[in-house]
Formats: structure tokens, sequence, C-alpha cells
């Protein structure tokens, strides 16, 4: 009965081989696909709708952890302040008219641009705000995530 | 054939393993590189750092080309006079990065001086072996100071 032998000078050969191997598979699997455009669009949608219904579950699953918000007026909100100011009616979104300009998707990273109308009661007061934004989404286990979100009034928007 | 296993090795996780990519480090460089070029007007850097489909979104609320921006700080209608800058987060990416921070900014426009503190965001890609801005936007935070209505 034969026995093959593995000689030391197979060593190198077969580590060399694996380590190969190994860079080959990890580079296929460790670059997850992005979500699509069409995800990223819905995400975006429903997160204006989420808004408008203070919808705390909803904005949970599509606000980054790290979100920094920063409104039209200057106020900056992290998640939890945003979600909680629609929770509490602090800020009530009365009515949201969105219209995307543009999407780029950068790998996991994409960058939402776009106008929308806004209606919103602070303390008590309707204004109805025109605004220009600018939005970065993450995908994050696997969904799209806003972590940005920056904007401007638009020179036919109330002051 | 076992003798050439490693060179077949070597061969293909070569350009694997060697592709560098920008660290979070270069990327806050990128950024702060591009607000000298912007103060100097320095035309040549900022068609380095800038992206050809760079949207650049202003605290105005409309965004320009990477053409357009250029075009107004090379003719001066766009002038710098002071830029003042902090990186506050980078979150980086394999080919991008989110860097998010704030920016005091003094520039003249079309002859106005006005100055403004911002919280921006710029989103850089990783191509050609360096950062490039692909998108900047960004909102007034505080009260600007503008001389015209003094």
């Amino acid at each position: 009965m034969k026995t093959r032998r593995t000689t030391p000078r197979n060593v190198p050969i077969v580590i060399a081989t694996i380590a190969a191997m190994t860079m080959l598979c990890g580079t296929s699997f460790a670059k997850e696909p992005s979500g699509s455009e069409a995800a990223l669009r819905a995400s975006e949608l429903r997160r204006f709708e989420a808004n408008v219904n203070a919808d705390a579950r909803a904005l949970g699953e599509l606000l980054d952890d790290g979100l920094e918000y920063v409104h039209s007026n200057g106020a900056l909100d992290s998640k939890q302040s945003f979600i909680e100011s629609l929770t509490t009616g602090r800020r009530d979104y009365a009515s949201t008219e969105a219209s995307i300009e543009t999407i780029r998707i950068l790998g996991d990273v994409a960058i939402i641009r776009g106008t929308a109308k806004v209606t919103v009661i602070d303390a008590g007061a309707s204004r109805d705000l025109h605004i220009g934004y600018t939005d970065v989404w993450l995908w994050k286990d696997n969904r799209w995530q806003m972590t940005a979100w920056r904007s401007a009034r638009l020179p036919d928007s109330v002051k | 054939m076992n003798r050439l296993l490693p060179l077949v090795a070597l061969l293909l996780a070569g350009p694997l393993a060697a592709a560098p990519r920008g660290d979070a480090a270069s990327a806050r460089a990128a950024i702060l590189d591009r607000f000298t070029a912007a103060l100097h007007a320095d035309v040549a850097s900022l068609e380095r750092l800038l992206a050809d489909d760079l949207e650049y979104c202003s605290f105005r609320g409309t965004c320009q080309t990477k053409r357009q921006y250029i075009g107004e700080v090379q003719s001066g209608v766009l002038k710098y006079q002071s830029i003042d800058p902090s990186v506050e987060r980078v979150k980086l990416f394999a080919d991008s990065a989110v860097v998010l921070g704030r920016v005091t900014v003094t520039a003249t426009r079309a002859g106005v001086e006005r100055t403004v503190s911002l919280m921006y965001a710029g989103v850089l890609a990783w191509r050609d072996d360096r950062w490039q801005m692909t998108t900047w936007t960004s909102t007034i935070v505080e009260p600007a100071v503008d001389p015209q209505s003094k």
C-alpha cells in the first residue's frame, strides 16, 4: 500500500494557493450587493410619508443611528431627537409633496437631490415651505438608511 | 505543474491585495484641500479634487455642476475671503466616504459680501487613486452677517 507524503517542499505551495483562494473568495463575498435605485426611491418616499404620519417604527428602520438632520432653519436633530419631535407633536408635518430630481448610487452610499413642498405646524403656527434638499443614504443591514439631510429654503418659500 | 502554483497564486492575488483604498485621514485631507483650493481660486487643484459628476448644492438650495462652480471661482463671480472649516465625522466605505462638518465662509458673490456658518455634508468617491468630491450640500446654521441688511 502506497502512502502519499506531504513533503516540506509542498508546504509553501499549499499556503500560497490557500492564501490566493482566500483573497479571491473574500473579495467575492465581502462585497455585498448594494440596494437598488428602485428600493432607494421607495425608501425616500416612505420616509416622507413616515414623517407626516409620525411613524416612529418606520423611521426607526429608515434612519441611520448616526443621522445628522439639519433643518432648513439650521436646527440640528439626531435620529432620536428627530423621531421624538414628531411623536411628541413638537414638530408636525401636515403634508409633504416631494419631487426627486436625481439619485446617484456609489456602492454602499447614495445621494438623493430633490425639492419638496412641506406644510409644517410649529408651535401651533402652520407654515408652507418650499425647500431644496440633498440627503445621503447608506446601505446597511440589507436596507437603505438615511444618514444626512441638508436643506435650504428656495426663494419662493416663506421666511 | 505544482511549481507553477505559487506564481499563479501571486498573479491572481497581487492586483487584489495591492489596490490601495483611501482611508479616513486622506478623505479628511481631501475635503480640507478643497477648501484651500477654493479660497485661493486654485483651479488646477479644484479640477483634481472635484469629480466630473459633482453636484454642488449651496445653502441657497440650488445646485451647480463642476464646470459651473469652477467657472464662478475662476471668473471671480464667486470670490472667497476666508474659509474656516472643521471636519466632525468621516464615514468610510469601500470606494466612497461621507464627510460631515461645519464651516464659516466669507465670500463675495457678484460684488456682495456675505458671511455664513454652515453645516455641510460632502460625499467623496475614490477614483483614479484619489478622493474626488462628488456631492456638496450645506445648510445655514447661524444667522448670516449680511452687510446689505445692516
